[in-house]
């Protein structure tokens, strides 16, 4: 379809991926494009309010906020998770108003952790069978899919992308990385060998026009990464000759990592208690809109936690002090924490034959590239 | 004070939530007599959630014929109206920033103040944190030598939660971090450094937008530089006192003014406004110490803004910052976004799909525009770079 003269809605707009979404429809399309933003947090908007783009507030949990905020749009691109419990909710909100509006095209952004935090062999290419991973994220992600899909056979002419670990300039995978490099919690796990399944913001977003203009991705998913076999040691030795002097980051065997955690593991926080300090936070509340602190609270806190994608998880534990700390003699190792662990572990790289063969799409920024831009992007956040 | 002085305030959104009924809750010179919003709602539920003795008004007009003085910290666009209507009926004002959105507006209502004989105070908070004055003495008691330059830089994500959520129009706000964050910057640097005679600006407006991050130097000829005529107009950065100010609405700054002398280099960071640090090389040691103003009043910032208006009022002084001193950093922000650049923003440029070279280093310009720069801010059009392999 032609989406040139479309009015583009996006959800998820004033984050990472959504943000980037603006700035590309802007390039793409002005002057005659319009873009609408559902915008839930007013104060997360300076990156998008730079552009002529149309700030609507409202919550993919309102049906009725997210009607208003579609407009006349014809065009949905979805990023937006929603509060991380409701990730299926959300999605299905978004699908059931863009096709009452009659929307021409929604594009949504899923993830290849459908297929768990460290996915398994066999999964590498898009018809693998899905099975439960007890994560709730991931779960939330598939399930998410599932109504899309069933969207797409009530008529909703839908496309599921499916990136992996995405970065780029905003993107806090590099920010964390930085400052994790600079305070010494960083470990090359089993060397370094994990796929990383780098998924360069402007090439997914290529993905999302191709899915825009492509008629044969209707009800298709497709994995979408940079399509190079960059390790987990690949991407810390890039951040790693960004810092003068560069730091030392050492090898951590799985073995050790598991010697290490004794029977306490397995808590994504690390102990309830930590959940608990979270769950008293003034930010937290804020971000829960509110709920009372009893048990069941705690409880819900963990739940929500835990439904996180792992960026966010490790964001919120940066913030709380829950993250494992640095070693602090000169001889001891850091043990990367459980997620971190996780993430890394996988030794799938994902296929895009998939992506390529029917939707067009090949990979324009390269990982030597894209990291160059990275460099650029965080000199100038002030982070170099 | 002989007797106290009856107030309302008019706006019920954050800011008059956090500082200014605190200030006016402590303050024994004035009586509040009012919280005005057009959500009457929100007012009583203020004055219910503080236990106050005030009542709601949903129309400011309804209160001028029984307050000596409003604070007036209604959205930035409504500033100029309500001002004016209040010091018609008599009424001293203490404005939030920005006094309003065109110079000519704050111009045209200082004017008005001024022949009404009222007194119109705009709120700098900043202006009464005890580093502010201390810094001043520092300058002028030629503690750092002579001054070389300084670097200014203030960002950080942002989260000001405004009730009315006017700060990403334009229209209602005037402009986006130069308006919001850069009126306190340049009010404080024009105060310690004098007139800025020169600029450069630029900043990641888009275009139709509002900025999140701009950089800005500036050329200080007043007391301390050259006595150049204050230039309108951007130059040649050559002469005065050079500053270089960043403000960024995404990303976390030093938040911090380093002013470095000949002798000596002093410091405030946004951590402790009410210390000036010293930095020295003594016996090739880097030393630092703090310095502190003895007996400097206790209380908020903004608690002390509000005496100074109080006493302003009771004494028929001018207040610490008058309306003029806000025509001036309005005027230089004008002129800023009249001559504005666009900061190049190279990891924006991969995927689109045409249009004309742009800026190809990341982050500022290098350089200085001179006279002659175009004032016409348009949205470059970025290229196709294959991974963008530019530097």
């Amino acid at each position: 379809m032609n989406w040139r003269n479309e009015t583009v809605f996006v959800t998820g707009a004033t984050g990472f991926i959504g943000g980037r979404v603006c700035e590309r429809m802007m390039q793409a399309g002005a002057p005659q494009i319009k873009v609408r933003a559902l915008v839930h947090g007013m104060h997360r908007a300076p990156r998008i309010a730079r552009m002529p783009v149309e700030l609507c507030p409202g919550d993919l949990l309102e049906r009725g906020s997210l009607r208003q905020a579609l407009g006349e749009a014809k065009v949905v691109i979805h990023c937006g998770l929603g509060p991380a419990s409701s990730i299926v909710q959300g999605t299905e909100n978004m699908l059931a108003v863009a096709h009452e509006a009659g929307v021409k095209r929604f594009i949504h952004v899923s993830t290849a952790a459908i297929y768990g935090i460290t996915p398994p062999p066999g999964s590498e290419s898009e018809d693998a069978p899905l099975r439960r991973t007890g994560d709730a994220y991931c779960d939330n992600k598939a399930a998410a899919e599932r109504v899309v899909l069933d969207y797409g056979k009530r008529g909703l002419p839908v496309v599921i992308l499916r990136p992996s670990i995405v970065w780029g300039p905003y993107s806090t995978w590099s920010t964390r990385l930085m400052d994790d490099l600079r305070a010494g919690r960083v470990a090359f796990i089993e060397g370094g060998r994990g796929a990383c399944n780098t998924t360069y913001v402007d090439n997914l977003i290529d993905a999302m026009i191709l899915g825009l203009e492509n008629d044969r991705a209707l009800n298709q998913a497709f994995f979408i990464t940079d399509g190079e076999r960059v390790s987990w040691g690949d991407f810390i030795r890039a951040h790693m000759a960004l810092l003068e002097p560069p730091p030392e980051v050492r090898e951590i065997s799985q073995a050790e990592i598991e010697a290490s955690r004794g029977r306490s593991s397995g808590l994504l926080l690390g102990s309830m208690k930590a959940a608990g300090r979270v769950a008293r936070s003034k930010e937290f509340r804020q971000m829960l809109m509110q709920i009372p602190l009893t048990e069941a609270a705690m409880k819900k806190a963990w739940n929500w936690i835990t439904s996180l994608p792992p960026e966010k998880r490790e964001r919120l534990r940066a913030r709380f002090g829950v993250r494992r700390a640095a070693p602090k003699s000169a001889n001891a190792k850091f043990i990367p924490d459980e997620v971190t662990e996780a993430t890394q572990s996988t030794t799938v790289f994902f296929s895009i034959e998939k992506a390529r063969k029917m939707l067009g799409y090949e990979p324009r920024v390269r990982f030597t590239d894209g990291m160059r831009l990275v460099e650029q992007w965080l000199r100038y956040a002030a982070y170099l | 004070m002989t007797e106290s002085i009856r107030l309302a305030i008019l706006g019920c959104g954050a800011i008059t939530r956090s500082e200014h009924i605190p200030a006016v809750s402590a303050h024994p010179g004035v009586h509040l007599v009012a919280l005005v919003d057009t959500d009457l709602a929100r007012a009583n539920a203020l004055i219910q959630n503080r236990g106050l003795s005030c009542k709601a008004v949903a129309d400011y007009r309804e209160v001028l014929g029984q307050v000596d003085a409003v604070i007036n910290a209604l959205p930035n666009h409504l500033h100029v109206s309500s001002n004016t209507d209040c010091l018609r009926a008599g009424v001293h004002v203490l404005c939030e920033k920005p006094l309003a959105i065109t110079a000519a507006e704050a111009r045209s209502c200082t004017e008005f103040a001024d022949e009404k004989k009222l007194v119109l105070a705009v709120g700098m908070n900043r202006r009464f944190a005890a580093s502010h004055p201390l810094l001043k003495l520092v300058i002028e008691e030629g503690l750092l030598g002579s001054i070389q330059d300084y670097d200014f830089q203030y960002g950080g994500a942002f989260d000001w939660r405004s009730a009315s959520g006017f700060y990403f129009d334009r229209a209602k706000a005037g402009g986006g971090a130069l308006v919001d964050f850069g009126v306190h910057m340049l009010d404080s640097v024009i105060d310690w450094f004098g007139p800025v005679s020169a600029f450069d600006y630029q900043d990641d407006d888009w275009g139709s937008g509002i900025e999140a991050n701009l950089f800005l130097d500036v050329k200080h000829a007043g007391r301390f530089g050259d006595d150049a005529a204050i230039s309108t107009q951007p130059s040649a950065l050559t002469k005065g006192i050079p500053g270089h100010l960043r403000i960024s609405r995404t990303f976390t700054l030093k938040n911090r003014i380093l002013v470095r002398g000949s002798a000596a280099s002093a410091e405030i960071s946004v951590q402790d406004p009410e210390v000036v640090v010293i930095h020295r090389v003594l016996g090739g040691a880097l030393v630092s110490e703090t310095l502190r103003l003895e007996n400097f009043p206790g209380g908020s910032s903004y608690w002390r803004q509000l005496d100074n208006f109080v006493q302003s009022i009771a004494n028929r002084s001018k207040p610490e910052v008058d309306g003029w001193q806000a025509v001036r950093v309005l005027e230089l922000i004008e002129n800023c976004y009249a001559h504005k650049q666009r900061i190049a923003e190279p990891w924006a440029e991969v995927g689109a799909e045409s249009g004309a070279d742009s800026g190809t280093k990341s982050g500022r310009k290098s350089g200085t525009t001179t006279g002659t720069a175009s004032g016409t801010a348009t949205v470059t059009a970025a290229v196709t770079t294959n991974g963008g392999a530019r530097t």
